[in-house]
């Protein structure tokens, strides 16, 4: 058997960690502002291939305590950058069956730019840093620990990080709907 | 002090265990766990480590009983 590694999110950490499935609609449902005409949710989901493999199952590890309180600041830092009306971010922990969602962000703004901005810098810091990990279980039998964040062989520095998102590029004045 | 490992380390490292003598800061400790393991060398050096839940670099004195988080590189999401 996988060993389930990751052990249970204390109730105050479920917010940002979950051991249970994501359920998307009820975030969703929770996430509308009257003062946001854009929300942006992105949800990362199971492939059924990886590597050129068959994917079986994934199993995310998460270390809870500092994982919940990186996102808690990777959230506030996105507040403080755009003008939010609300931001979430919940990542699955255990194991997940191909076209499960490991990880949910939801933005919400008072125009598009802000939202899509916001939610790409808070998914991409979420994945280079918060100490949260996949291994992939093939059909063949093996098994694979992800490493989605190489930044450290560029940078020489496992605290710097290349991002996709650049958000020093889009500065939240000039980006209207 | 006590080591607590996760991930792909825990290929290559009990899950917790005990490192004795004198280890006073981070590449101390990446060294001890180097000869402990050479084949992990180089994922030892893409880890960051923690102490009390913030991470640490090697200005940091490590006491006898503190508790060190190695954590290898992100794969979330």
């Amino acid at each position: 058997m996988i060993p389930l590694s990751s052990f249970p999110p204390a109730a105050a950490d479920k917010m940002f960690i979950s051991a249970e499935p994501l359920d998307i609609v009820a975030l969703l449902a929770g996430a509308h502002h009257p003062k946001a005409g854009a929300l942006v949710l992105f949800s990362g989901e199971v492939r059924s291939n990886s590597l050129g493999k068959e994917v079986d199952c994934l199993e995310y590890e998460a270390y809870i305590p500092m994982a919940v309180k990186m996102i808690r600041q990777i959230l506030e830092e996105a507040h403080a950058k755009w003008s939010l009306q609300l931001a979430i971010a919940r990542h699955r922990v255990g194991r997940l069956s191909v076209g499960e969602s490991a990880v949910v962000v939801i933005t919400a703004a008072a125009h598009r730019g802000e939202a899509y901005a916001a939610n790409r810098f808070i998914i991409d810091k979420i994945k280079h840093e918060a100490p949260i990990w996949k291994c992939e279980y093939f059909a063949d039998g093996t098994k694979e620990w992800g490493g989605n964040c190489n930044c450290h062989k560029v940078t020489g520095d496992p605290q710097k990080h290349i991002y996709e998102s650049i958000p020093s590029d889009i500065p939240s004045h000039t980006m209207r709907t | 002090m006590k080591i607590q490992v996760f991930a792909a380390l825990k290929d290559h490292f009990d899950r917790e265990f005990e490192v004795n003598g004198a280890v006073n800061n981070m590449e101390a400790l990446r060294s001890r766990l180097r000869e402990m393991n050479p084949a992990c060398s180089a994922m030892l050096d893409s880890c960051r480590f923690a102490v009390h839940d913030e991470f640490i670099d090697n200005d940091f004195k490590l006491q006898e009983n503190d508790t060190v988080i190695i954590l290898p590189p992100s794969s979330g999401g």
